[in-house]
């Protein structure tokens, strides 16, 4: 008999469930809180997140992982699975990331980066350029200003934008380069000091949304109300406020 | 194919056993012989990396060796030395990370002698450093290769710990295990495959080594 409850308790809750599993890159987890408290009120629908850098969600649903949409940040992992037929549609951009350089001590950023140079900056977090488009973005503006050789070797990579915030949060280094998303959250606020990355020194970062396919099954309607809720002014509105430029406000 | 994390991976797997055995020895040697009722409490000090996930060990290290902590700044400051994102602190965390597999296996072969050996030698007059090495050490040789096998083959093995104290840093913290996992995650699965079947069979190799030489390879 207890064996038989247990296993009833390890079942039912996948039975009656219907939630919508999100997969979300590291860059947007503050901002998908928001939309989900939002969207849960809407609809009733219940939304499960998933936060992961974009790389390894891509790896898990090529592996057969049950996420119904994936919000990535950028637009080639998405487009991977994409070609894999591995969703219902070519990635379709819901937001354009903003790049900040954070710092909690006392290190005050300047807008040219120039600050960067100083001998009281010992390392400089930045996102894995091989796996995060944020830390492609830091490269690129520390490339504009002439830093990039100049700092070369005060860098430490994060595997994503979540790890870099963990090295800013802790200090074990002086400043990092994240996404303004991150220092906009209401949770870290007032924490150090951050200014905004002028965007033309680096490349749009457009962030891909896909919805995926489960096995030989369409997705469900609430994945599918979640995808479109994305690109609502509601949510819209939500994205603009946690720092991301939108998709009509494209420069 | 990359040869730079494989070399890496052997360096820290090599200078974490050989400082290991420095304070490994000693160590094992005393808790051996000791009588003191805090036995129990520092072998399971020793033994704590056995249980704990390795991202407990990355995270504490992390907190404690940040230059904003009072260990890291005392470090920073007085040796102009910062273990976060260097290889300098992987090998610090790699010896707590692989202590208990050096000091278990050596601990264990000194109490299985018999304990008229050391008594023989006490009655001839030698000290008990000379009765270490001169008369214990040597008769514990499986025990030793044990301890020094098992702690290389761990620290080779090790990722998670690795993951969050070391900054992905090529020549300095990028070791196999972790160009394994970069490569995962761009999808470059060739090169993952490079390094993980190379891995395999040296780990594979080491191991049929030892059993091949020593039938009583107990942790």
């Amino acid at each position: 008999m207890k064996k038989i409850i247990l296993l009833l308790w390890l079942i039912v809750p996948q039975l009656y469930a219907q939630t919508v599993r999100v997969a979300v890159a590291a860059n947007a987890q503050f901002v998908m809180e928001e939309l989900e408290a939002v969207f849960e009120k809407e609809t009733g629908v219940e939304l499960e997140t998933i936060i992961n850098s974009s790389g390894k969600i891509t790896t898990q649903i090529q592996q057969g992982a049950p996420f119904d949409v994936f919000l990535s940040a950028d637009m080639h992992y998405p487009d991977v699975l994409f070609k894999e037929g591995l969703t219902t549609a070519a990635p379709k951009i819901y937001a354009y990331g903003a790049l900040v350089v954070w710092g909690i001590g006392a290190t005050k950023p300047t807008k040219d980066l120039s600050f960067l140079t100083q001998p009281s900056i010992k390392k400089i977090a930045i996102a894995n350029p091989k796996l995060a488009p944020y830390g492609v973005a830091a490269q690129e503006a520390l490339r504009h200003y002439g830093l990039f050789e100049k700092t070369q070797s005060k860098w430490v990579m994060g595997e994503s934008i979540s790890q870099v915030n963990q090295y800013i949060l802790s200090q074990a280094v002086e400043v990092g380069f994240t996404a303004k998303s991150v220092v906009l959250d209401p949770s870290l606020k007032g924490q150090g000091t951050w200014i905004e990355i002028d965007p033309r020194t680096y490349s749009p970062i457009a962030q891909g949304v896909v919805l995926l396919k489960k096995k030989n099954a369409e997705p469900s309607l609430a994945a599918r109300r979640f995808y479109d809720f994305l690109f609502s002014k509601r949510a819209q509105a939500i994205f603009r406020k946690f720092g991301y430029r939108i998709v009509t406000q494209q420069k | 194919m990359d040869w730079e994390p494989i070399w890496l991976t052997f360096r820290l797997a090599s200078i974490t056993t050989v400082l290991l055995l420095l304070v490994g020895i000693p160590l094992a040697a005393w808790l051996s012989a000791t009588k003191t009722k805090l036995k129990p409490l520092i072998e399971a000090i020793i033994s704590m990396p056995l249980v704990l996930p390795p991202s407990v060990l990355g995270f504490y290290f992390l907190l404690a060796l940040s230059p904003n902590s009072t260990l890291g700044q005392f470090l920073e400051q007085t040796f102009d030395l910062r273990l976060v994102f260097s290889f300098e602190g992987l090998v610090v965390a790699s010896m707590v990370y692989s202590l208990p597999f050096m000091v278990h296996p050596i601990q264990a072969g000194l109490e299985n002698l018999p304990p008229s050996w050391q008594e023989a030698s006490f009655t001839l007059g030698k000290s008990r450093t000379t009765t270490l090495f001169r008369i214990l050490l040597p008769n514990s040789k499986p025990a030793l290769l044990t301890g020094i096998v098992l702690s290389f083959a761990h620290t080779i093995g090790e990722f998670g710990l690795v993951l969050m104290i070391g900054g992905n840093l090529p020549g300095q913290t990028r070791v196999a295990s972790i160009a394994i996992y970069d490569e995962v995650e761009t999808l470059n699965y060739a090169a993952a495959h490079s390094y993980a079947a190379l891995l395999l069979v040296i780990s594979l190799v080491i191991l049929v080594l030892v059993y091949r030489f020593n039938k009583r390879l107990t942790v």
